[in-house]
């Protein structure tokens, strides 16, 4: 587990499948080795009106922590994070007398996981109910877990196969946080973040 | 390496398979503080961490509940309540805090030996009481539970002294009762009656130390 660093990425004039085949060639090309697959999927829940001011729950799911249920709870003004064992989606089950998820609010990424020395890359097509809504990409640097000392690092990485589209500044949630030693969750926020854009979006060109 | 599936997928496969342990078949009962020692040792004698002694633990207990009130004539209750209770140690700081739903208590056939409650448990992480009380939730109250623990085969046997929480301080707390609580439980996938019967007979041996009985929640809430 190291510091990640989640962007999205697109061309113009250029289909979701056909970015995800320009972006696998050039890290193929820098010799990165295909290992396996990955899926990063979110389901949001709204609290019923019964109970008071409106409150949002964002549970998520991480392929790399299988074991794991990620959950965000927004109430408008912060965002409380949660960590459980994978029965929380049971409780969410039986929670749904308080907290209802609408079906076509169900976000996914998911694409192939490439490793490349000490990097982790993922290639993900993110999707809302089938519709493919953009491309995300995340490197994770393995050995470091404090983003501030390995930024500069990644960024150049990043510049190697996003070439200009690369993020120039770290992503704006680690901007607080970067002197803190980085968590799971941290990534699981990022995609929250990513998420939330995208869904608003419509169609890609 | 094939494709990783979707979580919800792999827990409805999960329920279906009914490999899920989220059915609690439960016994209490209760010893007057003068006579622990001798369940205790009698405890001993019984169960299966005979080398090691029993495990002790000293947690703190929060339970929470979410309510709204229901509308429509379609019920007779007039609020939907889900309580939720968390659980941790205060003797071992670095393991996760638990969190735990009880759902109501079956009402089956009358002959069963034990009462049968669904149950959902599951480690978390520390944020979860400021996640619970965003989430809407309320105490309804808490305490500190201290005893020991025993298990026998699949059987967990907890002889724990309740305390209320006084204030900061924990050498001030104060027990509720003169009292120990016992229970025996065992967490398992739906539809394995047969523990139920286990249990019967390992209650029949501790009796007449402790009675453990089948408690009727209901008639308790009635009798408030």
């Amino acid at each position: 587990m190291g510091v990640t660093i989640l962007s999205q990425f697109f061309l113009d004039n250029k289909t979701g499948p056909q970015t995800i085949e320009v972006l696998s060639k050039r890290i193929a090309a820098l010799g990165a080795v295909q290992q396996g697959h990955f899926l990063v999927d979110c389901e949001t829940y709204t609290s019923v009106p019964q109970l008071g001011h409106q409150r949002t729950v964002h549970v998520l799911h991480n392929s790399e922590q299988p074991a794991t249920v990620f959950s965000l709870l927004d109430n408008g003004t912060k965002i409380t994070s949660l960590a459980t064992d994978g029965l929380f989606d049971l409780l969410m089950m039986k929670m749904s007398h308080f907290y209802t998820s609408k079906k076509q609010t169900k976000v996914e990424s998911k694409g192939l996981r490439y490793e490349i020395g000490d990097f982790c890359v993922k290639l993900g097509t993110v999707t809302v109910s089938s519709n493919c809504k953009g491309i995300l990409v995340e490197v994770e640097y393995r050995p470091c877990v404090v983003p501030a000392m390995c930024w500069d690092l990644m960024k150049e990485f990043l510049q190697g196969f996003l070439g200009t589209a690369a993020p120039t500044n770290p992503p704006a949630y680690l901007q607080n946080k970067m002197q803190d030693i980085y968590f799971p969750i941290d990534t699981i926020h990022q995609y929250l973040d990513h998420f939330t854009m995208l869904r608003k979006k419509l169609f890609i060109s | 390496m094939s494709t990783p599936g979707n979580a919800m997928d792999s827990l409805s496969a999960a329920l279906k398979c009914n490999i899920i342990p989220n059915q609690e078949y439960l016994l209490q009962g209760s010893v007057l503080d003068q006579y622990v020692e001798v369940l205790l040792h009698r405890l001993r004698g019984l169960c299966d961490n005979v080398d090691s002694g029993p495990e002790t633990f000293h947690d703190h207990e929060i339970c929470f509940s979410l309510r709204i009130p229901n509308s429509g004539a379609t019920t007779s209750m007039p609020m939907s309540v889900f309580s939720l209770r968390v659980r941790r140690a205060i003797d071992v700081t670095d393991t996760p805090f638990q969190l735990r739903y009880i759902g109501q208590q079956e009402l089956g056939d009358k002959n069963r030996p034990t009462v049968v409650r669904s149950s959902i448990d599951m480690a978390c992480s520390s944020s979860i009481i400021e996640f619970l009380n965003e989430l809407g939730c309320r105490i309804d109250f808490e305490y500190i539970a201290r005893g020991y623990m025993f298990r026998k085969g699949r059987m967990k046997i907890t002889v724990s002294k309740i305390f209320k929480m006084g204030s900061n301080k924990q050498e001030s707390v104060e027990p509720i009762s003169q009292s120990y609580i016992v229970e025996l439980s065992v967490l398992a996938p739906s539809g394995q009656d047969s523990i139920g019967e286990d249990m019967r007979i390992f209650a029949e041996q501790l009796r007449p130390l402790v009675q453990l009985e089948k408690i009727d929640y209901k008639r308790l809430s009635n009798m408030m």
